[in-house]
């Protein structure tokens, strides 16, 4: 009698074992949430959900210079956290083998509402747009094969992918899908803008008169609560003569599209100098000098800037302390966006966001 | 899928895909001449092949999925269905990816943009490549190079392909489908090609769409 227990004991216990093992990893997922009173995102998040073990993998691709060739060029090189994911004082970033971009890092944030991707929109998914820099020459100069195999052969990242989907398999679609989780969740909605709107905050005199006038000069395009509709349009800026970057038209083929470039956003632009599209401006002083004395010609030109904007010198020192007011420090120190491994390092305890699972 | 009338119990079917230049079966780095009396050579050639739909009198089968047709790689110029249809006498099939897939991200399998089939810069598949040099094409190299793509209205470079057996139903016992797809028709077709005024296509646009126009036009059904 005692054998057949026995066997039957053993028998339970590989069938526990067995279930453990196929068993499918637990995900923790994460909500997104949209901030009061903004409008609905456009990333498909159905077909991406995100989860923690998605977001942490996402994160360390963005913060791996194995993405590139020579192993220097993490997308976080150019995209750096304290600039709010802009190039820190770069006109133009360096790439590999010492060329530079042809246009200045965009800050990055805010993406899940962003339709289409780059100054002249030419990307249409934000899970496509890390295939641009890993294989443009001026920038991590890599094959998307290679990137593959790199990512194949470590032990680390096979856990973390088998993690974030399921299983160890790693192709180009889950890279992706991975590193849109973590750009996606770099949502900036707590500066001192947000916190006047939810009234837990007021402007000083020079904030309100500023926004005062932003809304009168500024917001046909920079758009609250985004700072910007994702529109193309040409402001009149002179053309480059070295980069001949002629914008919008690249994609469109259109001359109605010359020179006109995305509509950025102003959130964190007091962090995220130089200015436009190829870093032509230093300061936000050189841009509102631009906009007040701009005369442009040229058939593109938008019809609400043909003669500039004029300013005085009053009203740029209002605009400008109300820009500044659009700095989010707590999204630039969130602890979550910086290098994996970081929030270890800091002393102040994060909130366990595995619990509410 | 799509059937109506009688079914038959799911067999096999092959279809092959043969790339000549004009009459001889294409050959990487042989010397061809196109329409335009040029000498060429071929270096590279793929193709996107999508929505399959076999048909005969009574039925229409559709079936999904997407293939890249390589020259240098024989395996990939077979692809094998599983068919419920007796007979086959057309079939229909999209050259290219159609907008949907060019549009939602990052796909896998044959459309895995790690397959050098697409672009990162102005997203979007490339639906066809014919690479290769010339002696006139005043390029680095004397190549030339046509990267065909372009899904948005105005630039659309997909082309359905229809083929029927004009007179004999394809019958059951030889389950192979043989498609001929002859690279001089690029060159020579409703647009005229020539490769040393326009060696490189590299955007889509109206070189592009001249090329799908001429491409739509070089698939055959072989005849044994
Ligand atoms: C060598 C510097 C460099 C590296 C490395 C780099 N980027 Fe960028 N990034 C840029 C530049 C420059 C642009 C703008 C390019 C343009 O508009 O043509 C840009 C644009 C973007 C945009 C579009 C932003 C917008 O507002 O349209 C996103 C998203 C982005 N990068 C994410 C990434 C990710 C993810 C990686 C890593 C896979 C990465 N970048 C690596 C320089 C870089
Ligand atoms: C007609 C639309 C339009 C109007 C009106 C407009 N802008 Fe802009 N703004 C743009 C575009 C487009 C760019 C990017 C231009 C480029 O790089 O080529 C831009 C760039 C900027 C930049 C540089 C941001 C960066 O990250 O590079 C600042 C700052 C700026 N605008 C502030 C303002 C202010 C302040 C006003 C009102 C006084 C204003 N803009 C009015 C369209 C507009």
């Amino acid at each position: 009698m005692k054998w057949i227990s026995t066997i039957l004991f053993v028998a339970l216990i590989l069938l526990v074992a067995i279930s453990w093992h196929d068993r499918k990893p637990a995900v923790h997922s994460i909500s997104f949430t949209v901030p009061k009173g903004w409008p609905q995102p456009v990333y498909d998040f159905k077909s991406n959900p995100i989860t923690e073990e998605g977001f942490q993998l996402g994160r360390k691709l963005f913060y791996d210079g194995r993405l590139s060739k020579d192993g220097n060029f993490a997308c976080a090189s150019c995209h750096q956290q304290f600039a709010a994911f802009a190039t820190y004082d770069h006109e133009l970033s360096h790439g590999n083998n010492n060329s530079f971009t042809r246009r200045n890092a965009p800050a990055l944030f805010n993406l899940a509402w962003q339709p289409e991707f780059m100054w002249d929109g030419g990307i249409n998914h934000l899970d496509a747009q890390p295939l641009a820099p890993i294989t443009d020459t001026n920038e991590m100069a890599e094959t998307i094969g290679n990137v593959i195999s790199k990512l194949k052969a470590d032990t680390g990242y096979r856990r973390m992918f088998k993690a974030a989907f399921g299983d160890e398999t790693i192709n180009t679609q889950r890279m992706t899908k991975a590193i849109s989780q973590f750009v996606v969740m770099l949502v900036s909605n707590n500066s001192k803008y947000d916190r006047v709107k939810r009234g837990e905050d007021s402007f000083n005199l020079p904030q309100r008169l500023g926004y005062q006038i932003f809304q009168k000069k500024c917001i046909g395009c920079h758009t609250e609560p985004l700072f910007t509709d994702y529109s193309y349009r040409n402001i009149g800026l002179p053309e480059d003569d070295f980069l001949h970057d002629k914008g919008r038209m690249k994609i469109t083929s259109k001359s109605s599209d010359s020179l006109k470039f995305k509509v950025p956003s102003l959130r964190n632009v007091a962090l995220s100098f130089p200015y436009s599209h190829d870093g032509r401006f230093y300061t936000l002083l050189d841009v509102m000098e631009f906009y007040r004395h701009s005369n442009p010609a040229g058939a593109s030109v938008d019809s609400s800037v043909k003669h500039g904007i004029p300013l005085s010198n009053f009203e740029i020192g209002q605009l400008t302390a109300f820009m500044k007011s659009l700095t989010d420090s707590a999204f630039i120190n969130n602890p979550r966006f910086a290098p994996p491994g970081f929030e270890t390092r800091m002393p102040a305890a994060q909130p366990d966001i595995h619990k509410s699972n | 899928m799509v059937l109506s009338g009688a079914t038959f119990a799911q067999h096999s079917i092959s279809i092959k895909f043969e790339n000549y230049a004009g009459t001889e079966l294409l050959h990487v780095q042989q010397t061809y001449i196109n329409g335009a009396g040029e000498q060429f050579t071929v270096r590279n050639f793929r193709y996107y092949i999508s929505n399959i739909v076999l048909k005969n009198k009574l039925q229409s089968e559709t079936h999904e999925g997407y293939f890249l047709i390589d020259q240098s790689d024989d395996a990939s110029k077979e692809i094998i269905l599983q068919t419920n249809l007796d007979s086959v006498s057309a079939i229909q099939f999209l050259l290219g990816v159609d907008s949907l897939r060019n549009v939602t991200g990052v796909q896998t399998g044959a459309l895995d943009p790690a397959m050098d089939m697409y672009w990162t810069w102005n997203t979007g598949y490339v639906m066809a490549k014919l690479e290769g040099s010339s002696t006139g094409a005043n390029t680095p190299r004397h190549i030339f190079s046509y990267h065909v793509g372009g899904y948005k209205e105005g630039e659309q470079t997909t082309r359905n392909i229809k083929l029927s057996f004009n007179t004999v139903d394809f019958v059951r016992p030889k389950k192979i489908i043989y498609i001929s797809a002859d690279i001089l028709k690029w060159f020579d077709g409703k647009n005229k090609i020539s490769i040393a005024a326009t060696p490189l296509c590299h955007e889509p646009g109206k070189l592009a769409v001249m090329l799908a126009d001429n491409y739509a036009a070089m698939f055959s059904m072989q005849k044994e």
